[in-house]
């Protein structure tokens, strides 16, 4: 607190944080009963497989390439990491597919569809990095494929695909970081905002054919 | 072989669908199909544990 009675910068954002998520709203009890979908499902299953990722991907940056290629646990952690990446975009995708079709952006909802959007964007990358970061030739052959993309796009001398420190400094910590930075400010944006509701068919075909319509139009 | 060895033998260049300009491997169709086929099953299928009311929300 301050002695000055001006209020301080943690009291303004303490009170801007709750005002906008108070504790109800970001860990509800109860869900409207429109989410009792199966639809409904793929954004916490894309959070699973994220968790398996971090936490796989922490394992096999501790035991290191030596341990992932050459033992039986290695592998099987390695395989744990690949797979679950696979799930991530998979699930994900469906989950993409899913908030399209019912516009997802409606009703002040537009971030949380651009941060759903960017965390797409920026995660391509991040598994693109892990394939180049295997140790192996089929690295090899991704990152000397790979880098003429780049190379074409005007991006190669920041992004070199060939200089492993930097692909592997980029795939376990730098997009690891955003990704999970962007999900959490999705997520929280989502606990704000609250779940979309699926579209009302009935309602929107019963609009088009309104008399009110019909007069309004050219 | 060795007891842990692939399902599908992986030991060779992935097979592709080439028609005119589309190009791909036949295990990126098979992911493709697979999440669209998902898709369709999460829209359909009840959920359980929830009656479908005869209303609107």
């Amino acid at each position: 607190m301050s002695v000055t009675g001006e209020r301080s910068w943690t009291g303004r954002v303490r009170e801007h944080a709750v005002a906008a998520l108070p504790p109800e709203k970001l860990l509800p009890d109860k869900q409207p009963s429109y989410v009792a979908s199966w639809i409904y499902v793929f954004g916490v299953l894309s959070l699973a497989s994220l968790a398996v990722i971090i936490g796989s991907g922490t394992i096999l940056t501790l035991k290191g390439p030596q341990w992932w290629h050459f033992t039986g646990v290695g592998h099987f952690f390695n395989s744990l990491h690949l797979w679950s990446v696979e799930l991530f975009f998979f699930f994900m995708v469906i989950h993409l597919w899913g908030k399209y079709w019912m516009a997802a952006w409606r009703g002040g909802r537009a971030r949380v569809w651009v941060t759903g959007a960017i965390t797409f964007l920026v995660a391509i990358p991040c598994a693109l990095t892990g394939y180049v970061s295997q140790q192996n030739f089929d690295a090899q052959w991704i990152s000397t494929q790979a880098k003429d993309a780049m190379n074409s796009a005007g991006i190669g001398a920041f992004f070199n695909l060939t200089n492993f420190g930097q692909m592997y400094s980029f795939h376990v910590l730098l997009l690891p970081a955003a990704v999970v930075a962007i999900v959490v400010a999705h997520i929280l944006l989502v606990r704000k905002h609250g779940v979309v509701p699926p579209l009302e068919w009935r309602e929107m075909a019963a609009k088009a054919r309104s008399p009110e319509r019909t007069e309004s139009s050219p | 072989m060795r007891p842990v060895a692939a399902i599908f033998n992986l030991n060779h260049p992935a097979h592709t669908v080439h028609w005119h300009f589309f190009q791909m491997s036949v295990s990126n169709i098979v992911v493709i199909v697979l999440m669209l086929a998902v898709f369709v099953i999460a829209i359909l299928a009840p959920f359980p544990g929830h009656r479908q009311g005869g209303g609107g929300s």
